[in-house]
């Protein structure tokens, strides 16, 4: 059962795509995605219920019965051959070398494993709890974002470039993703891993370069590059790990005595596929796309899978200084990410550095490498999957209605779309402020990086940062008066629908922050490290993170909320008052406030939120950061061959 | 209990004064006449404040600004005039854009004549606007305060007609 | 033996569970008014005025109460009450000895609470203040942060975040953080809104953007904001107390002396811009409580 519920979660969403991709109109492609969209939930739901409780693994060979070791090398082959072609029609010789290393690296590693067999067997997929919960992430908020992107790309559709692709390419990958993600997170075989890591490449590249201008198809350009480096990088971690220690799966890198070697190759692919610094240029050029695509690679494929990669293998590593370098890694790219964000008010860019910054923490969690850290990691990944899937379709909404992705222009957000200006406030709020997942997880990180200094003082500062740029950002869209008269929203009821189901699921994971922890996130990160030698300190700290501290602080909202209320008698028209301007205001309408200036005439009171680009100049500082973070990969290196 | 009086404070709003008041009433705040032992203090916010002292002869468009302010100030509120511009125009009266006091714009509740009033004249008018700001939180009516009459004009400038001088040529003494 | 913060505590609670949280509450905000009055006193009589009653903060929000609620839009209120809220808990937290990470971060939301609110009206001058209270925070929450993990590294093995365990520890904090002492006092300066660092709602410049981020507050609304700073100031002196934990009467002597400290640094100097805050936090506190956690680390506490 178990096996083809497996296969069906990867090919399911692939038909669904196919079929989305020969839908004749609108209509049909409509249902399609939807039903595609409902069956990979279902379909993840059904498999995480019905999987046994600790690990099973499922071998195509015995599925079949046949010799499916061809079938992934000819999918190997056949992949790095499509990139080439593309490294043709792109005109990329840089590419065009990457592809055919790859396809060397592709008949290399067939020839190593024909020559002679692996030392440790293994299965070509594993399901684990790791697995479930990953593939719940992907195809839960994944097919949200499809269904959101059905109402989304109507509109785009409509005033999209004359060189766009049709909507029915964009639905097909978009779709397909989900189905070459799940695969991602359920291979253990190397082999399949690499077909599903770098299906996941061409899918990016396929919907980065969707609209066709000149900017989108240079920066789907550099997505390939990068991504392909890391698909590189991969290939001759698993090469590596074939030749030296004679393991071909992700579970005999982790369990072979100290494969240090394919574990720093790997960690680099990760760092590419998670943008993290120095590699972050391309998901930055990927917001270009329409708002789906980037809320798809933002929150529940394409960058989770590196970190997903980096979560898989930390357990076989405590201990290891290879695994401090990776936190190291991590914790810069957190606070160097949220450095660059305070200098942005472009809302994708400020999302996008917050995602590399997020992931960098989750990869700074996973190098630590304690139980605590470890569920802390976890517990991030999927808190920042929703909240960033549900920011990126808001501010799309947000940018659809009033044309500018500026912050600076977004505050009269509150009167033009009330219902997803209150979405994107309480995804903003989730990731600064208590009671929610995010700033549990903060807390959880910081103690849990106590024993690492320099971990711990980059995440002190990222924290700051990371403070300084979401509250400006959330105090912009806010603004409210309260003779405001708001608008009712019209939206099409997938985008609503989207926006309200991720809402409440940021809610409800705040809410059930803590049960989630100690029934789900504890346990796993118990059981992943059973066996391994770790200290009893931070298993007590484990213990400890009570509820009572967030109890306390819902409880204290709550009383402020009712307080609040009692207030509400006092709230009487006649009292409203316009804000002192140190002179005589003018109304004009509900959103501007004005006061008479010079010769009467009025003038607006207008102020921006403080960017410090003087300080916090983007070029200036990812100069420096990537200078520092392609030192901190080298020293990674360097420990691994034992400098 | 006195609950208003013991913290009074205070927005201060020149329209068009001349500053011999405001200099004045910012004399009572330092050391030698010390405001603040009442519990004053001197905000700049008319939604903070309790009482509002205007200076100086209100005229058309500042007068706009001056009810702004006042409005901008939860109750109970009281006004303080300071100066004998605010009640009738000062050596202001005739100009052709002055109303003559602020009473035509907003309620007063005490005038302190004087141009400019002494600092402990403006204390003694404040001391007396709190019994009155007392009275209004006790929800007591309280008249308006009795204008003062007298206004500083030299008599023989008062009967001639004001007679506009021709633009750009007063003023700049020495080449008349 | 009323030196001993343990056996008080202990006292108290066997007496009735629960109480001594509820004391605190409540004694929190006229400690907080007090201090705020003695302020106000001395400031006066270092500028050679008389100066107003030490209970005049009591009678400025009793003032406030009895005023006509005015106000803007809804939201910004819900923020004050949070503002209070939020304080109020960290004074819970801390009577019950919980993780002092939790307190640190529940006191920096009170704050944000305090600056969306002041951004979720359209006022230049309520903005203006917002972010130069991002800047402060930005300035000083690194220090306090450091300063958390000083008091964990300070605790006997195995290590804790809780409160409770810094009163049972056997020798002051001071022995083991002698340079974050400083470096809190100077957080406790913009904490305090003081010179230099008074920039975004000054304690005593009423006239510095009108008083910034509680601009568009006013009546009883500001009062409950007023009422959020008395606890304000006595968590950070209970904080600064926490210094010398195993005598409170020399714990209550380093509060105090830092108390008078700071007014004498309000005095002496002039408004910093936001620019300099931040220069001179992060180069002057900030590195020396950086020294002393390496410090910490360097004597294998870590």
């Amino acid at each position: 059962m178990g096996e083809w519920l497996l296969i069906l979660l990867i090919l399911a969403p692939v038909a669904f795509g196919l079929l989305a991709w020969a839908a004749p109109g609108d209509r049909s492609r409509g249902w399609a995605v939807t039903v595609g969209a409902l069956a990979t939930i279902a379909l993840s739901l059904v498999f995480a219920v019905t999987a046994k409780t600790g690990e099973s693994w499922i071998s195509l060979a015995d599925l079949f019965g046949g010799r499916t070791e061809w079938l992934a090398f000819g999918l190997e082959l056949l992949i790095a051959i499509v990139v080439a072609v593309i490294a043709v029609r792109v005109r990329s010789r840089l590419i065009l070398a990457l592809a055919l290393v790859q396809i060397g690296l592709a008949v290399a590693e067939e020839w190593f494993s024909l020559r002679a067999a692996p030392a440790l067997p293994g299965a070509d997929f594993r399901i684990d709890t790791l697995a479930i919960v990953m593939v719940s992430i992907v195809s839960i908020i994944g097919s949200i974002i499809a269904i959101y992107a059905l109402g989304y790309m109507k509109h785009h559709q409509a005033h999209a470039p004359a060189t766009a692709q049709g909507s029915g390419r964009f639905f097909f990958v978009l779709v397909g993703f989900l189905g070459m993600m799940n695969g991602l997170v359920l291979a253990d075989n190397l082999r399949w891993l690499t077909i599903f890591w770098e299906a996941t490449t061409l899918c990016s590249f396929a919907l980065i370069g969707h609209d066709g201008t000149p900017e989108s198809r240079k920066n789907a350009r550099l997505a390939l590059l990068i991504n392909s480096f890391g698909g590189v990088a991969m290939m001759l971690g698993s090469l590596l790990a074939l030749s030296g220690s004679g393991v071909e799966h992700l579970s005999g890198i982790t369990a072979a005595n100290r494969a240090l070697i394919p574990l720093a190759f790997l960690a680099l692919a990760a760092f590419t596929k998670s943008a993290q610094l120095p590699f972050q240029s391309w998901l930055l050029g990927a917001m270009v796309a329409p708002t789906p695509v980037s809320a798809l690679l933002h929150s529940a494929t394409m960058v989770k899978a590196g970190v997903y990669l980096i979560l898989r293998l930390a357990p076989g590593f405590t201990g290891s200084r290879v695994m401090f370098a990776i936190a190291l890694a991590g914790a810069f790219s957190f606070a160097a990410a949220a450095a660059l964000a305070v200098g942005q008010s472009n809302a994708k860019k400020v999302l996008a550095y917050s995602t590399i910054s997020n992931l960098g923490l989750i990869i700074a969690c996973a190098g630590i490498n304690t139980p605590l850290a470890y569920a802390t990691a976890m517990m991030l990944l999927l808190f920042h999957a929703i909240v960033k899937a549900l920011l990126f379709l808001c501010v799309g909404t947000i940018e659809q209605k009033i044309g500018s992705r500026d912050i600076e222009d977004m505050g009269v957000v509150m009167f033009e779309l009330p219902v997803t200006t209150l979405m994107a406030l309480v995804g903003m709020a989730s990731m600064l402020t208590p009671p929610f997942g995010m700033l549990v997880c903060k807390w959880m990180a910081i103690e849990s990086a106590i024993a690492s200094p320099l971990i711990l003082l980059f995440l002190i500062l990222g924290s700051a940062l990371t403070l300084f740029f979401w509250a400006k950002w959330l105090g912009r869209i806010q603004t409210v008066s309260y003779h405001a008269t708001l608008t009712r929203e019209k939206l099409p009821l997938s985008i609503l629908s989207a926006e309200y189901i991720l809402g409440g699921g940021v809610v409800l994971t705040a809410i059930m922050g803590i049960p989630l922890f100690q029934i789900l996130f504890a346990p796993l990160a118990v059981q992943t490290y059973q066996g391994i030698v770790i200290s009893a300190e931070s298993l007590s700290i484990l213990d400890s993170v009570g509820g009572l501290d967030i109890c306390l602080i819902m409880l204290f909202i709550a009383l402020a909320a009712i307080a609040n209320m009692l207030t509400g008698r006092y709230f009487k028209p006649e009292r409203v008052r316009l804000p002192f301007l140190s002179g005589e205001n003018v109304v004009t309408d509900a959103r501007t406030f004005r006061f008479r200036g010079l010769k009467d005439e009025p003038d607006e009171a207008w102020t921006t939120a403080l960017y410090l680009d003087t300080v916090f100049t983007e070029t200036k500082i990812t100069q420096w950061t990537n200078w520092l973070a392609i030192l901190v990969l080298l020293t990674m290196f360097a420990l691994v061959v034992g400098i | 209990m006195k609950i208003l009086a013991k913290s009074p404070w205070v927005v201060h709003f020149n329209c068009n004064s001349c500053n011999g008041c405001d200099i004045e009433f910012l004399a009572c705040l330092t050391p030698l006449y010390d405001l603040e032992r009442f519990g004053v203090l001197h905000i700049g916010n008319p939604k903070h404040a309790d009482i509002l002292v205007v200076t100086g002869s209100v005229n058309h468009r500042n007068a706009r600004v001056l009810e702004n302010v006042y409005l901008q100030i939860p109750d109970p509120k009281v006004v303080v005039a300071i100066g004998v511009c605010t009640s009738t125009g000062g050596i202001f009266a005739d100009c052709y854009n002055i109303l003559g006091g602020i009473d035509k714009v907003i309620p007063v509740d005490v005038f302190i004549p004087g141009c400019p009033p002494r600092p402990e004249a403006i204390i003694d008018g404040l001391v007396q606007s709190l019994e009155k700001l007392e009275a209004k939180r006790a929800g007591k009516k309280v008249a308006p305060a009795r204008k003062p009459t007298f206004t500083f004009r030299p008599p023989e400038e008062a009967e001639a007609p004001v007679t506009p001088s021709p633009a750009g040529s007063a003023g700049h003494g020495g080449k008349e | 033996m009323w030196s001993d913060w343990e056996t008080i505590s202990a006292f108290i609670s066997q007496a009735c569970p629960g109480l001594l949280t509820v004391i605190m509450v409540l004694a929190a905000p006229l400690v907080g008014a007090l201090l705020m009055g003695i302020d106000r006193k001395i400031t006066a009589r270092i500028q050679g005025r008389i100066g107003p009653p030490i209970l005049q903060p009591v009678y400025d929000v009793f003032k406030l109460f009895a005023k006509e609620p005015l106000f803007l839009n809804r939201l910004y209120i819900f923020y004050a009450w949070l503002y209070l809220a939020f304080m109020i808990l960290v004074v819970v937290l801390l009577a019950m000895g919980q993780d002092i990470l939790m307190v640190l971060f529940v006191h920096a939301f009170a704050t944000i609470a305090l600056i969306l609110g002041a951004m979720s009206v359209r006022s230049p001058y309520s903005r203006i203040g917002a972010s130069r209270k991002i800047m402060q925070m930005v300035a000083y929450e690194p220090i306090l942060i450091l300063f958390v993990v000083g008091i964990y590294l300070s605790t006997p093995h195995p290590h804790s975040f809780l409160a409770s365990a810094v009163m049972q520890l056997k020798q002051p904090l001071l022995f083991t953080l002698p340079l974050l002492l400083p470096a809190y006092f100077a957080a406790v300066v913009i904490k305090m809104e003081k010179s230099p660092f008074d920039v975004s709602s000054g304690h005593h410049a009423h006239q510095e953007l009108i008083r910034g981020v509680t601009i568009e507050y006013s009546g009883p609304f500001l009062a409950l904001i007023e009422i959020a700073h008395f606890y304000e100031v006595f968590i950070l002196f209970l904080i600064m107390a926490m210094f010398w934990s195993t005598n409170l009467w020399i714990g209550a002597g380093i509060a105090l002396a830092g108390f008078f400290a700071q007014i004498l640094v309000d005095n002496a100097s002039p408004r910093l811009t936001t620019f300099w805050m931040i220069r001179f936090m992060w180069a002057g506190p900030m590195l020396l409580a950086l020294c002393n956690i390496i410090w910490l680390y360097g004597m294998g506490r870590g």
